[in-house]
């Protein structure tokens, strides 16, 4: 079977990773609700592992593919803190809008 | 073929990825972003990265989207309608995004790739291979890596455990 | 390499404290773990062969070079007066000190990262470490809304910068083949400027650093998260983590692009310029006294800038030394500031109402801090603004070096309002309960600015 990197151009990846990256900001700016936007940065850092699996396939050179993992171990990390920031904001102000958030103005 | 597993494989992640963007329901953005996951993982397996596509679906889908899952159905956020922000900062968000989206596009389209080689399939995404690296050449990282995540279990705990009054 | 080790070990050493129940000893044992760590890492200031770690070859990840053990050094001092204030700061949470203590020292951990890394993997991590573990503290005080407000704050958008330099991270890797530093470099140096994605994925990464450390136009969290924070989690940003991102820029400057680029060169400058002018006249109209000290650390934010644009030999000690001027200065304000706003219940500029008359030696410190930082001589802060200063304008930065002499004389004047709020305001009668720590942290720094301020050579010959 002929490999994917023979077939697919890298240009096609390129696009559909910075496609998704640019989703993921538009989403963050978008959305109110802190868990949505917890969601979207996941989906900008999915975006770049693609992207860098795809470098590291295309060129044969294994760092890439390494690199992910590093990512995927901060993202779990990012996501776990995250998500008991949420918690513990919900138990106090009941809702995870983050306009509700404006007690702090200059 | 390959290319049309790629275009069939970009569609339902575009899909999915703009479901989970502009659905109102936060369980369903869970549910679709999942969904999403899988997808990429399809494209790890198309890109010969067998070993990372199987921890993608175990790490992402198995314990991150549970995770939301669970904050989810546990705050009961699924009755909270409409948290979009208003029609002025949609337009202006859109806008920023699709010129950002513009501008790298054009950069990157401008880049000659010719440093890539194809290589032949030399088993590079199996475990032995990328275990080999992760134990010898990033075992520093690796190591540091413990110092992240105790950091942050120690922080989750601390942050979301009943406090006894 | 084994300072970062004996570091990661002292975390582990305050973890199991709390297990057996040793709460009381956990300041002094931390204290004494970074007295050995600063040793270790004195020793290996000489030792300049390659990184082993478990008897592998980690050259490519970490290297142990002067300006991070220099760098490790400065930091080490910050944490040591951050534990000794830690001790009655924590005063009413002692079932959760340890936790606390322990995220501070693996934050110290991620920043040693942040000085040695000699890989972009590895310069990930540490800075991940360090926003992590601040993204918990800073909303450590979890029923207090204000600090919510300002760890979730800090969470959504420094995760998004991380996803940005991840991009940024990508395409250099994407463009150059690598994670090397040296491999980046030789790559920037051969075709850096043809090479669209290499430009855009170095810029992306700046932008990321450059939210780090807070410049404009990156800067909006800092005000909110700062006055949110917890107190001394507010002086641990202020102080340790901002010098070590700025240590981390330096290095992926100067050993990661081969020197500056014009493209990136234009967009410092500019960067720089609206630092300096937003953080100094923002700061002016501040009342709350962290807030003051966050517009404060966005105006050094853009003096320190023009370090990392001038990256030529000097620039490096001059960074040094102005990074360590300003933490002293900083610690020694915010010793005065945290037994201050726990006895008067405020966090203004009028909490420290009277202060003068009725505590002329504690006013005192706080006099001479405000001063380094709004660099009068003979202050260690002036010292290092004229270092700064003078590298920038021999690389030719001539009109920015101008703009910041400019600002600084502005910002003489709101550090002047917190002076002048401590002797000719008459303030109420609140008693001000001032423990034997703070005072002793306070007199070290100050006392340090001054040395520092007579005998620069110490510091400023290191590298």
């Amino acid at each position: 079977m002929e490999h994917t990197t023979q077939l697919v151009p890298l240009n096609w990846y390129l696009l559909l990773s910075t496609f998704l990256f640019c989703l993921g900001v538009m989403g963050v700016l978008i959305r109110r609700n802190a868990i949505i936007i917890l969601m979207c940065i996941e989906l900008m850092l999915n975006s770049v592992n693609m992207l860098l699996v795809a470098f590291s396939s295309y060129s044969g050179n294994s760092d890439g593919q390494v690199f992910v993992f590093f990512i995927m171990v901060v993202a779990a990390a990012e996501v776990a803190v995250g998500l008991a920031l949420l918690v513990s904001i919900y138990r106090n102000l009941g809702s995870t809008d983050i306009d509700l958030l404006n007690k702090l103005k200059w | 073929m390959n290319q049309l597993i790629f275009i069939s494989l970009s569609t339902l992640t575009i899909v999915s990825a703009l479901f989970m963007v502009f659905s109102r329901k936060p369980m369903y953005s869970v549910l679709s972003l999942i969904f999403c996951f899988f997808t990429v993982a399809g494209h790890y397996i198309l890109l010969n990265a067998q070993f990372l596509a199987i921890t993608h679906v175990i790490v992402y889908a198995g314990a991150i989207m549970v995770l939301f899952l669970f904050v989810v159905m546990l705050l009961n956020l699924n009755t909270v309608a409409d948290q979009i922000k208003t029609m002025g900062f949609r337009v202006a968000a859109m806008i920023g995004a699709g010129m950002l989206f513009l501008v790298l596009l054009a950069s990157l389209k401008s880049t000659t790739l010719g440093t890539f080689s194809f290589p032949e399939d030399n088993g590079m995404g199996m475990v032995e291979h990328v275990g080999m690296r992760l134990f010898t050449d990033y075992l520093l990282p690796f190591e540091i890596s413990s110092i992240l995540f105790l950091s942050a279990m120690i922080g989750a705990v601390l942050l979301a455990k009943k406090e006894k009054r | 390499m084994n300072t970062l080790i004996y570091t990661a070990g002292l975390g582990m050493v305050c973890l199991a404290m709390e297990i057996l129940d040793l709460r009381k000893l956990l300041v002094p044992v931390i204290l004494l773990g970074l007295a050995v760590i600063f040793g270790v890492n004195l020793m290996s200031w000489a030792d300049s062969g390659p990184v082993i770690f478990a008897g592998l070859d980690m050259s490519s990840m970490l290297l142990v070079d002067h300006f991070s053990v220099a760098f490790n050094g400065v930091l080490i001092v910050a944490a040591a007066f951050l534990f000794a204030m830690s001790h009655d700061f924590y005063k009413d949470e002692q079932h959760h000190l340890s936790d606390y203590l322990t995220i501070i020292v693996f934050i110290l951990c991620g920043a040693m990262v942040l000085t040695s890394y000699s890989n972009l993997v590895m310069m990930f991590l540490g800075i991940e470490i360090v926003s992590i573990s601040l993204y918990i503290l800073a909303g450590s005080r979890r029923h207090d809304l204000r600090s919510n407000e300002a760890g979730m704050k800090y969470f959504l958008m420094g995760s998004f910068a991380s996803a940005v330099l991840l991009f940024g991270i990508t395409l250099l890797y994407g463009a150059s083949g690598s994670f090397k530093l040296t491999e980046i470099a030789s790559y920037a140096a051969t075709y850096g400027m043809d090479s669209p994605m290499f430009l855009v994925g170095s810029l992306l990464v700046v932008c990321a650093f450059l939210f780090k450390v807070a410049a404009v136009p990156f800067h909006f969290w800092s005000p909110d998260v700062y006055e949110g924070s917890p107190s001394l989690v507010t002086t641990l940003m202020a102080t340790l983590v901002k010098v070590s991102f700025f240590a981390a820029f330096y290095r992926l400057m100067s050993s990661g692009f081969a020197g500056i680029d014009p493209h990136t060169s234009t967009i410092l400058v500019i960067v720089a310029a609206a630092t300096m002018i937003v953080g100094n006249l923002v700061a002016l109209k501040q009342i709350n006294f962290k807030r003051l000290l966050a517009y404060s650390g966005i105006a050094h934010a853009g003096y320190m800038l023009l370090a990392i644009l001038s990256l030529k030999t000097n620039s490096a000690s001059a960074l040094l030394f102005y990074g360590a001027t300003y933490i002293l200065a900083t610690i020694g304000a915010f010793a005065v500031a945290l037994p201050v706003f726990s006895s008067t219940g405020k966090e203004t500029i009028d909490a420290f109402d009277g202060l003068g008359r009725k505590k002329p030696f504690i006013a005192g410190m706080l006099t001479l801090s405000m001063l380094s930082l709004a660099g009068i001589p003979p202050l260690a802060g002036f010292l290092g603004k004229y270092y700064i200063f003078s590298e920038a304008i021999h690389n030719g930065y001539v009109a920015i070096t101008l703009l910041a002499v400019i600002t600084s004389i502005i910002g003489v004047y709101y550090y002047f309002k917190v002076i002048l709020a401590m002797y000719t305001k008459a303030g109420e009668d609140t008693e001000i309960q001032f423990p034997m720590l703070y005072s002793i942290v306070g007199i070290i720094c100050v006392a340090l600015s001054i040395l520092l301020g007579l005998w620069p050579g110490g510091l400023m010959g290191l590298l």
